[in-house]
């Protein structure tokens, strides 16, 4: 029970990170007052990430300063429907991040736009390949939204990051070096690439001279000094080497705090509170609408009714789901029967690479950035026979590294022990000599890969800790495989002294320990049918019209891509849908 | 002149930890930038572990990560002091991590951490086991065998041989990371001593600024390695 | 002798009452500079910007304080002025003032009951206010502030400073005729020119800073016709640059970047700071495009000697190149390649060249260039030390939101790195400024 009750805002934000910074910006604009719950601290650059201090890898990036506390809340993880779901007990294999900010201050930067056939997944592969190569079990869908529909909400989101790039297709002409196999935009990149470190440029060489289109991978890392719409500020990229798990020291990296914040905190009728972690999305008798959120104050160790008009979910994707859950809107999926939505469709991202060693090369491994690299989208969705290859996916391909921190990052060849003299002097000999190629590839959804909430764990509230059921299937085991074949080619001629690969294999199991991909999507999916998905087109809930949930929870399946740019599209989407229809009109949109 | 926007707190960049206070005797308190020099390691006193376990750490790191070829050992570089002062804080602790049962300890490792204890009760209840089992097995304590032997004492324990239970079968990689991350973490968390972990490897450690050297492929950087506290190798 | 005892007795009797004078006759008011109707009101909003342009909040608010309720403690060479409560409240603010009480406290430094003010209130150069503006802020600080009861720390200066009827005879010497007149005819006939010099002159109180103070601390010059106007003072131990040298910055810079500079805080080549930084988030960012271009043109126009043609912001467009452009000079190619530096350098390379860059000139309106900075060169090196060692912040402005900031280095350089390093940056990229020691650290270093 609610032990205070604030006065009633026109909008309640929850989570201040990427989407809730954007939706804030959007309507604070429209003259709503907003307020923003944010569970976790409050974070800037200077002091969190300032310079030297933010450069301890052992702090941020192994210990993980700016991730989720999984003793505050934490997930249950189980590979099918008979076994018992046990505790992700510290973080491993993916990273939420927590804090104003949110993974927006964590992140690499990897910036893409979806292929348009990656958004009507499930229309392109009946009509290109007939519906019976979809295997039994793999539930894709589409997502209810064009690319052409998003391209204006990607280009506002790139310019707003800064991204640095350069654009493969402008209104259908192919530009000599970029992507040739994106969807058409509607202009270049607002700044040029990032400058390509060694391994960059050795793997461009090779995958050029094997007839394929490397391109600079779009990067939320500042090529140069850049002002964006709102007067935020980007200084260039020094390529540290400490982006990912670390906010950048630099104001480099785009973020809601170099991007957003500073602008969004002049608005009068905009404030946000930290320490304030939603428990619940409280709704209203006749269940159709939600009357605003419950949450519980850090700081004063107060429950708090926030009453709101509307209610914006803008947590990290297994996080909005976790809030459906406990709040009841939506049904709750079942993955024997296939009814209910939500919790339906989690997936996750494939990934692999191959690690090459060179005895007469330095790569100077610590200059690096969170983006910077070579891609190939040779072997992207749109590429693929999937009749003949025998999956449904695909991936890019990118030779490049960001950094060279010698806990988290330090790669001896194969062969080499774990311990020892053997170990050190490996270290010693390899540190500087090693790249490595990295698949990004797609994930699918399965009837029996969902979330539900845990009938044995709780959180420090009581509340049912939300329960993963996750495991590899053979359709994205084929497909990385398949990826691990085009890379070895590649690698084998650029003649490397040695080489490692590392992927998926027929049997693989889901391994919450190492590191693999904090793109976990879906959940909450977006559609444009009630009975198969969580929220329409425009990210709005079926069930309570005045809730909207951002994020790639709304994902149907994973793209090959990072989820970000999407993402960041969808919050402008459904921004524009608010403000233009929905303030006039509270309503279902669809 | 007190009240300027921007005047940053004197918070500064050293954010506290839970060993803050040990810390900052490893610190660099006349701010030189030459090497710091520090008493031998004998002379440390270890702020967690007895003297039992000390001589157990010692030596295990010894081999983990031995003197012998090129660049610097374990002790050489201290790690026994970083992980003594890592069981002190929120990792010795595992304040950070959801603790709750049930437990199921004899889990799928692919689940990760199952354990009910955290990693510094697992080094406190495993390293009298291990001990007991190198009495056993070879007759004496570990740190009285040879190189040789400790390194297969040490390779049994790696593969699970020495019969632990199942809530303590964690104790050798969580020892085998804290060696290596003390090897390779700032000095100011007490291993990786002048830099020479970073230095051996070619690692200018906390430089974060490279901007003319990205473009100059397959080239030696030629800087020193920095500390976050500003020491030079 | 008897006559010279009589005539030395008279010139005491009449010193005694000269003094008797001063300190009890009442000082003549000046008059309104226009007679404005009775009735006459402001525009909405026109007592605020007439506000914003002088600036009262820099000190009249204290930090975390109400608006205008005062507390704000002033350092000046005499000992702390406490900035006065200028709210609406009638026992502790202006609450019960008049127009001319009002007017008075702006222009002749008087406060009701005839106290004289410490001419930390700057009006030896409100003088330059406008009737208008007087009237509007006025009715500002009447009708649209609210009031706040807020007793202030009396102001307790040591002797003699203490005896405020020296304030007027440093009145009588210091303080030239009340009224705005532009200096020249040149001026006079040029609208934006004469709108940006009584910005300068009056309410901008420019001179209160940039102009040196002479030997009875009073400025050294108040127009462009006296040569020490704005060509550079001392506040808080920092330098207020000289603004009208040919190689002053504000003269080598381009009207953009200038503009850019007092609206936002940044431009192509630095960023504010120190007291300036208040001007700018206080004042200078509220002011309209057309009054900044006034106050620029004004700038330009009083330059010593002829301006060089200026680069200006560089161009953001798609086809310009990267904005890391290939140093050549001997500072920049001797950090590039990263060999046999100097302590200086290696701390440089160390602690400042990931954002500021080997080049020195870090990147437009986010990273300060260091060659040329007014701030780094400064014959008064507090600036550059007390930057070093506790970093600095850009304030928040409309067009610039972001407050982008600079960590201080204080714990991890030692009062002779400050000085090793700070010596390099006044000499490095053909800058030529004297060396700094590390007791000029340990002076700044609190």
């Amino acid at each position: 029970m609610a032990t205070r009750t604030d006065p009633k805002k026109d909008v309640v934000i929850l989570g201040l990170g990427w989407t809730g910074a954007i939706l804030g910006m959007e309507l604070a604009n429209e003259g709503l007052e907003i307020l923003a719950l944010e569970r976790g601290e409050d974070r800037d650059t200077v002091p969190d990430f300032q310079y030297p201090g933010v450069i301890d890898e052992l702090k941020y990036g192994i210990r993980y300063g700016f991730m989720q506390k999984p003793s505050k809340m934490t997930l249950t993880v189980r590979h099918n429907l008979d076994q018992t779901a046990l505790p992700y007990r510290h973080l491993g294999s993916f990273l939420p991040g927590d804090g104003v900010g949110g993974a927006g201050i964590h992140w690499n930067g990897h910036t893409w736009r979806t292929q348009d056939v990656e958004l009507r997944l499930k229309s392109y592969v009946e009509e290109t390949f007939g519906a019976d190569i979809i295997p039994e079990g793999m539930q894709i869908q589409d997502w209810g939204v064009t690319q052409e529909e998003l391209e204006p909400y990607y280009d506002r989101l790139e310019y707003m990051m800064g991204i640095s790039g350069k654009a493969g297709n402008i209104n259908g002409e192919i530009q000599e070096g970029g992507n040739p196999f994106e969807s058409p935009r509607s202009r270049e990149y607002p700044n040029p690439p990032l400058d390509n470190t060694y391994d960059a440029e050795l793997f461009a060489d090779a995958a050029r001279k094997m007839g394929y289109h490397p391109f600079p991978r779009p990067a939320a890392n500042a090529s140069r000094a850049y002002t964006n719409e709102y007067g935020m500020q980007l200084g260039p990229c020094n390529y540290c080497g400490f982006c990912e798990r670390f906010g950048c020291l630099n104001y480099s990296k785009a973020s809601p705090q170099t991007c957003i914040l500073d602008a969004l905190k002049r608005k009068p009728n905009f404030s946000y509170k930290t320490h304030s972690e939603v428990l619940k999305i409280e709704k209203a008798a006749d269940g159709k609408t939600a009357t605003g959120v419950t949450y519980y104050d850090e700081k004063t160790g107060d429950e708090v009714f926030q009453p709101a008009d509307l209610v914006l979910v803008c947590t990290f994707a297994l996080n909005n789901v976790h809030l459906l859950l406990l709040s009841g809107i939506g049904q709750p999926y079942d993955p024997v029967t296939g009814e209910g939505v939500v919790g339906r469709n989690y997936s996750y991202q494939m990934t692999g690479g191959t690690a090459l060693y060179f005895k007469d090369k330095n790569f100077n491994p610590f200059i690096g950035t969170g983006s910077v690299g070579m891609s190939i989208d040779d072997f992207s969705i749109g590429q693929i026979d999937f009749a003949k290859e025998g999956f449904i996916g695909g991936s890019y391909i990118t030779g490049g590294h960001t950094g060279g921190r010698p806990i988290g990052q330090m790669s001896t060849p194969p062969g080499t022990p774990s311990w020892g003299k053997g170990w050190k002097e490996a270290a010693g000999e390899w540190y500087l000599k090693k790249m490595s190629i990295g698949s990004h590839g797609s994930n699918m959804s399965y009837r029996d890969c969902y979330l539900d909430l845990d009938p044995t764990y709780t959180d420090r509230h009581g509340r049912p800790l939300m329960r993963m059921t996750f495991n590899w299937k053979d359709n994205d085991i084929k497909m990385t495989q398949f990826m691990k074949g085009k890379i070895e080619e590649i690698a084998e001629t650029m003649s490397p002294d040695k080489m490692a690969s590392g992927y998926k294999k027929e049997g693989s199991e889901y391994d919450v320990r190492p590191y693999q991909s904090t793109h976990n999507v879906g959940g909450a999916i977006m559609g444009t049918d009630p009975k198969t998905s969580v929220i329409n087109r425009y990210l709005q809930s079926w069930d309570c019209h005045n809730v909207f949930v951002m994020g790639a929870s709304a994902y149907p399946q994973n793209t090959q891509y990072n989820p970000t740019g999407p993402l960041g599209a969808l919050a402008y989407w459904a921004a524009d849908a608010i403000r233009k229809d929905y303030l006039k009109d509270p309503r279902p949109l669809m | 002149m007190t009240d300027l926007p921007g005047r940053v707190s004197r918070r500064g960049f050293l954010m506290g930890s839970a060993a803050s206070a040990a810390f900052a005797t490893l610190m660099n308190p006349s701010f030189s930038h030459a090497q710091v020099e520090l008493p031998p390691l004998e002379e440390y006193k270890p702020v967690f572990f007895d003297a039992d376990e000390w001589r157990f750490i010692m030596a295990a790191c010894d081999r983990l990560i031995p003197a012998e070829g090129e660049g610097p050992g374990a002790l050489e570089t201290r790690v026994p002091v970083f992980i003594d002062l890592q069981m002190t804080g929120s990792f010795g602790d595992a304040s950070d991590w959801y603790m709750a049962g049930p437990h199921q300890p004899d889990a799928s490792p692919l689940f990760g951490w199952q354990s009910p204890l955290t990693p510094a009760q697992i080094y406190r209840k495993a390293i009298p086991l291990f001990q007991e089992w190198c009495q056993t097995t070879h007759g004496k304590a570990f740190e009285a065998l040879d190189a040789e032997t400790r390194d297969s004492a040490l390779t049994a324990l790696q593969k699970g041989e020495v019969g632990l239970a199942p809530e303590l079968r964690d104790f050798f990689s969580i020892l085998l990371q804290n060696t290596k991350e003390g090897y390779f973490a700032d000095p100011m968390y007490g291993g990786n001593y002048q830099l020479k972990a970073w230095t051996f490897i070619g690692f200018p450690g906390a430089r974060g600024a490279y901007t003319e050297w990205v473009t100059r492929h397959n080239q030696t950087y030629p800087l020193p390695a920095v500390s976050i506290s500003g020491e030079r190798a | 002798m008897k006559s010279y005892l009589r005539i030395l007795g008279a010139l005491v009797c009449l010193g005694i009452i000269v003094l008797l004078a001063i300190i009890f006759v009442p000082p003549q008011l000046t008059k309104p500079s226009e007679q404005l109707a009775a009735d006459w009101k402001p525009a909405p909003g026109q007592g605020e910007y007439a506000m914003r342009m002088a600036d009262c909040a820099a000190c009249h608010t204290a930090e975390g304080g109400k608006p205008f309720a005062g507390g704000r403690a002033i350092e000046s060479p005499m000992g702390t002025i406490w900035a006065t409560n200028i709210t609406p409240d009638k026992e502790t603010g202006i609450g019960n003032w008049s127009l001319d009480e009002f007017r008075a406290a702006l222009v002749d430094g008087i406060a009701p009951g005839g106290e004289h003010l410490y001419p930390a209130m700057p009006y030896e150069n409100y003088r330059n206010l406008s009737e208008t503006d007087i009237r509007a802020m006025y009715d500002y600080f009447m009708n649209e502030v609210p009031a706040v009861n807020n007793a202030v720390e009396e102001t307790a200066l040591s002797f003699p400073f203490n005896q405020r009827w020296g304030i007027r005879l440093w009145n009588w010497v210091a303080l030239g005729s009340s009224g705005f007149k532009p200096e020249t005819d040149a001026i006079a006939k040029d609208r934006q020119l004469a709108r940006g010099a009584y910005l300068v002159q009056g309410p901008g109180h420019c001179a209160s800073c940039h102009s040196p103070r002479n030997l009875i601390m009073a400025e050294g010059g108040t127009s462009s016709q006296d040569d020490g106007f704005l060509s550079s003072g001392v506040i808080g131990g920092w330098a207020a640059p000289d603004l009208r040298g040919a190689n002053a910055p504000a003269q080598t810079w381009s009207a953009a970047d200038l503009k850019a500079y007092l609206t936002t805080g940044r431009n192509a080549h630095t960023a504010v700071a120190g007291e300036m930084a208040l001007a700018v988030k206080d004042s200078l960012q509220y002011m309209t495009d057309e009054d900044a271009d006034a106050m620029v043109a004004y700038l330009h126009h009083i330059a010593k000697g002829e301006r060089l043609a200026a680069p200006s912001i560089p161009d953001q467009s798609l086809s310009a190149p990267r904005q890391l452009d290939q140093a050549t000079d001997a500072t920049s190619l001797k950090l590039a390649k990263g060999v046999g530096l100097s302590e200086g350098e290696l701390l440089y390379m160390d602690n400042c060249a990931a954002c500021h860059l080997t080049n020195g000139k870090g990147a437009a309106e986010v990273f300060p260039a260091m060659s040329d900075n007014s701030l780094v060169v400064a014959d008064e090196k507090a600036g550059l030390i007390e930057t070093i060692l506790y970093g600095a912040e850009m304030p928040s402005t409309a067009k610039r939101p972001e407050k982008l900031k600079m960590p201080g280095f204080a714990e991890r350089l030692s009062d002779k790195d400050v000085a090793a390093l700070a010596s390099f940056l006044r000499q490095g990229w053909g800058n030529t400024a004297g060396a700094v020691t590390e007791a000029d650290v340990k002076a700044v270093r609190k």
